[in-house]
This record gives C-alpha cells, sequence and structure tokens, in this order.
C-alpha cells in the first residue's frame, strides 16, 4: 500500500473504531491484517488505545468496595489467599510480598511468641528441677542424721533397759530375806571400785549384778574373776566380763558357795586363775 | 491514584498470570482497573447498582474469557474496556434494564432522574469533562454518543443524521484531540 493510501487509511477513522470494539468481524480482521503489515498502523493503533486508556483512567470512579467481595464470592476465590500463588514478574511479586509477608509476619510472630513462652517453661521448670533436687538433698541428710538420731537413742533405751532391769532386780533382792547383798569396796590396786554379791542363803547360790558395780574395763586379753574365801582360802566363783556390756543380762549367776567368810575380785587371764593374782585385787567385802 | 496502581505491574506480566489463571492476578486487575472500568459503565449506566453488576460481571467476563486475549491483537486495557462497554450496552438493551426503569416508584423517580443527570464531582474526571467541552460541539456529541453513551458509529450516524464518513472522522478528531491532551 502506497503512502498516500495508507494515510488515507489511517485517517479513516477506521482504527478508532476498531479500538472502540465498533467493527464488523470482517472489518476487524482487515485492520489486524493492516497493523501486521504496516508498521504505521500498529502504532496508530497502539496511540489511539493509549489515549483511549489514559482517558478511561482520568474518568475512574471508585466503585463500592463490596463489589470486589462479591466478585470474588463469585468465582469461589478466595480474596486473601491469592498470594499463596505468585506470578513470575518482579515488579508483581513485590506488591503480593508485602501482603505475603504481613501473612507469614503474623504466623512467625505467633512462632515467636511460643518459642519464647517454651524456653520461659523450660527456665522456669529447670529451676524448679533444682530447687526439687535441693530439697531432696536435704531431706536425704535429713533422714541419714535421724537415723543416727534413732540409733543413738535406740541404744540409750536398750541400755536404759538394761540399767532397769537390773535395778528392778536389785530391788526385789534387797526387800527379800533370802538374799544377802555383799558390798565389796575398792581396794589398793583399784582404790574407787565397788561391787556388790548377792548370796542365797537358802540355796546358796551367788548372783552379781552388772548395773550394781564400779569396775574399771579390762584389757582384751584379762577379765574378772569372782572369789569366795571359805577359811582364809580363796574359792573362784566363775569369770565375769566387761561391765559396761550391754549384750549380757544384767544378772549373772556365779558358781554356789556353801560357806564363806569374804567374797573378792581380782583381774585374771581370760578364763581365770586357779589361784588369785593377789596383786589385781581390785574389790573385797566380808560377809 | 489509578495511575500509580497501574504502574506497578507491566501489562505483558498481568497478561501472562491472568491467562494462567493466577487468582492473585484477578486482585491485581481489580485494584489496577476497576474504578476506570467503573467510570466506562458508569457513563453508560447511570444506575448505580446495575452498573455494578455490570463491574462483576465484566471481571467474571475477564476471568474466564482470558485465554481469548491475543496480546498482538492491542493493549489488554481496550480489550477489558471493550468487555466492559459490551456488558454495559447489552445491559442497557436487556429487559432487565427495561424493568427496572419501569419499577421506579413515584418517590424514587426525582431522584432517579437525578441520577440519571447525575453531575459527577470526580476530580480526575472534570478536567477531561472539561476538555470534551471544549471540543468542538460536533466532535463533542459524536464522541458522546459513542464514548459515553455506547452508541455504536452507524447509531449515532443515524442519530445525529450525518454520513458514516463524516462520524468516523469526526471520532477520529476527536480522539486526536484527547492524544493531543494526554501527551
Amino acid at each position: 500500500m502506497s503512502v498516500e493510501n495508507l494515510k488515507a487509511y489511517i485517517e479513516s477513522g477506521v482504527l478508532e473504531l476498531y479500538v472502540l470494539g465498533d467493527l464488523s468481524p470482517e472489518e476487524t480482521l482487515q485492520v489486524e491484517e493492516m497493523a501486521s503489515q504496516n508498521p504505521e498502523v500498529r502504532d496508530e493503533i497502539a496511540a489511539i488505545e493509549l489515549a483511549m486508556e489514559n482517558y478511561a483512567m482520568q474518568n475512574a470512579i471508585e466503585p463500592s468496595a463490596d463489589v470486589e467481595t462479591k466478585l470474588f464470592e463469585k468465582l469461589g476465590l478466595q480474596n486473601e489467599d491469592e498470594v499463596e500463588t505468585i506470578g513470575s514478574t518482579p515488579q508483581y511479586q513485590e506488591q503480593s510480598r508485602i501482603v505475603r509477608l504481613d501473612n507469614s509476619d503474623g504466623k512467625i510472630r505467633t512462632l515467636r511468641f511460643a518459642l519464647v513462652a517454651c524456653i520461659a517453661l523450660l527456665v522456669v521448670s529447670g529451676i524448679a528441677l533444682l530447687i526439687t533436687y535441693n530439697k531432696l538433698n536435704a531431706a536425704h541428710d535429713q533422714i541419714a542424721s535421724l537415723n543416727l538420731d534413732k540409733q543413738k537413742f535406740a541404744g540409750i533405751v536398750s541400755q536404759l533397759e538394761y540399767e532397769n532391769k537390773g535395778l528392778d532386780n536389785m530391788v526385789t533382792m534387797a526387800d527379800s530375806k533370802e538374799w544377802a547383798t555383799i558390798r565389796m569396796s575398792g581396794q589398793a590396786f583399784s582404790p574407787n571400785s565397788k561391787m556388790n554379791v548377792y548370796w542365797n542363803k537358802k540355796d546358796k547360790s551367788v548372783l552379781i549384778n552388772y548395773v550394781a558395780m564400779d569396775l574399771p574395763k579390762t584389757d582384751a586379753q584379762h577379765e574378772y574373776q569372782l572369789w569366795a574365801l571359805v577359811n582364809g582360802k580363796p574359792v573362784s566363783l566363775g569369770v565375769f566380763g566387761k561391765t559396761d556390756s550391754a549384750t549380757h543380762e544384767a544378772l549373772q549367776k556365779m558358781q554356789t558357795i556353801q560357806e564363806a567368810q569374804a567374797f573378792a575380785v581380782t583381774i585374771e587371764p581370760m578364763g581365770g586363775s586357779v589361784n588369785p593374782t593377789m596383786e589385781k585385787l581390785s574389790v573385797m567385802g566380808g560377809v | 491514584m489509578t495511575a500509580l496502581k497501574k504502574s506497578s505491574l507491566t501489562e505483558p506480566e498481568l497478561v501472562l498470570a491472568l491467562q494462567s489463571k493466577d487468582p492473585a492476578v484477578l486482585k491485581t486487575l481489580y485494584s489496577m482497573y476497576s474504578s476506570a472500568l467503573y467510570g466506562v459503565i458508569s457513563r453508560i449506566i447511570t444506575h448505580t447498582e446495575l452498573a455494578e453488576d455490570v463491574l462483576q460481571e465484566t471481571f467474571v467476563k475477564i476471568w474466564q474469557s482470558a485465554a481469548h486475549y491475543d496480546n498482538t491483537k492491542g493493549r489488554l486495557f481496550t480489550w477489558m474496556m471493550n468487555i466492559a462497554r459490551n456488558l454495559s450496552i447489552d445491559k442497557l438493551r436487556s429487559k432487565d434494564f427495561k424493568n427496572s426503569l419501569k419499577n421506579q416508584d413515584i418517590e424514587n423517580n426525582v431522584s432517579f432522574v437525578d441520577e440519571q443527570n447525575k453531575v459527577t464531582f470526580n476530580p480526575d474526571v472534570l478536567g477531561v469533562k472539561q476538555l470534551v467541552e471544549n471540543l468542538k460541539p460536533d466532535l463533542q456529541a459524536v464522541l458522546n454518543l459513542v464514548y459515553y453513551k455506547g452508541y455504536t458509529h452507524v447509531e449515532a450516524a443515524e442519530k445525529l443524521d450525518l454520513p458514516l464518513g463524516t462520524v468516523k472522522t469526526r471520532i477520529r478528531l476527536a480522539i486526536i484531540e484527547l492524544r493531543r491532551s494526554f501527551n
């Protein structure tokens, strides 16, 4: 097409009608054909389009907000969810990313709160655990010390029971007319010692009471031996052990003796001796 | 405001997203063009409720027939504007619209008439209206009919009792006037 004809074609106004959508399908096709062959036509159409677009933009009227809501409802699209799918266009992404950040911001904020809450809970739990652990340790210590106390008291109680029993026996024997109490007092070897011997006048049996004696402890290789002096001769009535032992009965039965003028106690090697070691005479008392 | 929104996305990008049926693009498209399209629609249909119905239908159609848009044949906005114009003209000629006219109550008649003759106070519009009014009266008459009233150029020719060629030329001159003012 010649330049004149092209100019006439452009000036005919058909391109404006094309842009306004006011042409028949055949005419539309003709214009598109022309546009594809002639850049001038294409440029002219573009200019007309831009003018109409600018015109429309400048004559814009804001519709009421619920048109948009209804539109998205009608199309079954979630108005808020469109940020999920993002086009490949940078500017557009930039625009929608603002929305997406808002959304994920909320999620992150929620997660951050959850994290802070978790840490706080962890710290509180840790402190609680530490406190409980300390208390438990204190309780253990207390139990141990109470156990010690208990053992001590149990020891004291058994000691008291033992002494009580001995004292009971002493009282009974003192009340009875059958028993004679021979008080033996400390001798040169052990001046502070003293001890009682109980001698039954009827059956001649001899008892000693650990509670009613005050003798120093012997060493491991020695023990006490009770003697009766019969007509000037010592007769062994048996050995007895440590005075403070709580494992013994308070009363210990010794050998019987038919007659005696005096009783004495010496320290002898374990098992006793045939004759008393006079240097170690602890106590002695006459009947 | 609209110009700012528009600049946030280039047309090929919009088209690509639209044709891949990305729901996000509809939102973008709506925020960029709804007021411009509503401007076009409400000049053809002055009844607010009906105009808004048409705006909604326009976007439904844009969404549903996006695949038919061919960017080698013209700008996206031209395509959307023509959808809006066609739906508006269809509505104007439909039984729906005629019924709505008949159903106007006596009480509402005054306000309806006001609505019909409503002066738009959109400051953006005022300048352009002024511009259109500054056109020579014969150009103005043609542009009013074709652009505002939704007439085809054939109908405009009949209405104005002018030869088709004259109508076409006047439309062209009016648009050239617009082009000049925007550059």
